[in-house]
């Protein structure tokens, strides 16, 4: 397992019960890999009660709305 | 007479309408009448004529001559021209909602008391071959049971109990509301084996099963956006996926971007989705309004113990 896995695997339980939070994974920004948060709506209440890094991996806030089964 | 009064004298004698005076009767082959210009070889004569639209032209000797159309009538010189029948337009279905024998991957399936998803591909194990779907496609969300009729083309299409039954619910990964899923998986098994193929429509046949990388490019055939391209961008989500039955939630989930429109959309479930090299790297079940979500395709056979057929 890679650091930014286990980084997120420390952070995905507590991320997941933040109102508005739908998801966590990881992605890649600017060639480097990051944390993705996935929100179904971006609120200025959301951005503040989110993380701008976890443990050095940066993060980055994703609107992706509600996911559902299709 | 003039040529529109000589065409009512035609509608009443060779299509049937009522007319005062008259008995009117109908024309066997004849299903339209009409005012126009003579045409001769591409060219329109000055003189209108009264146009008779017939299901077949023949030679005017192999017509009977009870019912020869004249070449006069009161007057008004006639013009034939094949028509055959008229009909309303309807929509042709696309074939991704048809039945279809042998049946492949990207078209319509469902449990009988669904809607419709997608036929993901074939899989097989030591026993036989199955049908790949999701269990809310072939289960209907863990409420069905081992042996129910899977319809294809599914219930929303047109499938019906009696016709379009391809095979029978075999098993599902029944999905747990308290824990974390890793799959929406489930295996239907033909009736008839010659009545299910390996090729993914559009795509072709599948070559494998892989992990996906970060950013590759990916494809999936599917019975509502059907032939589509995106983007991985997550392959190790973890989310909350809303069902009729409530939340689930999954973990190592892929996250597919649109490379334009959309990935998917409602009844593109059960879909694979496939690699660059043919390979298959996810099984789609969800999405939100700008992303689709698949699981991997190797938890897929894991967790049912099957390979690509």
């Amino acid at each position: 397992m890679t650091v930014v896995e286990e980084v997120k695997r420390r952070h995905e339980a507590d991320l997941l019960k933040t109102p508005g939070v739908v998801g966590v994974g990881i992605g890649r920004k600017e060639g480097r890999e990051c944390i993705r948060i996935y929100v179904s709506k971006e609120t200025p209440k959301i951005l503040e009660a989110l993380p701008r890094s976890l443990e050095d991996v940066p993060v980055e806030v994703v609107v992706s709305g509600l996911f559902k089964a299709r | 007479m003039k040529p529109l009064e000589a065409k009512q004298v035609c509608e009443c004698l060779y299509l049937g309408v009522k007319m005062d005076g008259m008995t009117p009767s109908v024309h066997p082959n004849v299903v339209g009448v009409g005012v126009a210009h003579k045409s001769s070889r591409g060219a329109f004569a000055d003189d209108l004529a009264i146009r008779f639209y017939v299901r077949h032209k023949l030679h005017h000797l192999l017509v009977r001559e009870a019912e020869r159309i004249p070449p006069e009538i009161e007057g008004v010189p006639t013009d034939v021209v094949e028509s055959r029948e008229f009909s309303i337009w309807r929509p042709i279905p696309p074939i991704y909602h048809r039945k279809v024998r042998p049946a492949m991957g990207g078209l319509s399936i469902g449990h009988y008391d669904i809607t419709a998803g997608t036929l993901g591909c074939l899989v097989k194990d030591r026993r036989a071959r199955y049908v790949l779907s999701n269990n809310h496609v072939l289960a209907n969300e863990n409420r069905g049971g081992e042996g129910d009729p899977i319809l294809q083309p599914g219930r929303f299409d047109g499938g019906k109990l009696d016709r379009d039954v391809l095979g029978r619910l075999v098993t599902y990964v029944a999905l747990d509301s308290g824990g974390l899923n890793l799959v929406d998986a489930a295996l239907a098994e033909p009736h008839n084996p010659d009545d299910v193929t390996p090729d993914v429509l559009n795509i072709g046949r599948l070559k494998g099963t892989r992990e996906p990388e970060l950013e590759e490019e990916v494809r999936k055939s599917g019975r509502t956006t059907r032939l589509t391209q995106g983007v991985v961008e997550d392959a190790s989500a973890t989310l909350r996926v809303g069902y009729s039955r409530g939340t689930f939630v999954f973990t190592d989930q892929i996250i597919v971007g649109a490379r334009s429109g959309a990935f998917s959309a409602g009844g593109d479930s059960g879909a694979i989705v496939v690699g660059h090299d043919g390979k298959a790297v996810g099984l789609l079940f969800g999405g939100s309004p700008f992303f689709t979500v698949a699981n991997k395709m190797t938890h897929v056979e894991k967790t049912l113990d099957v390979t690509i057929a």
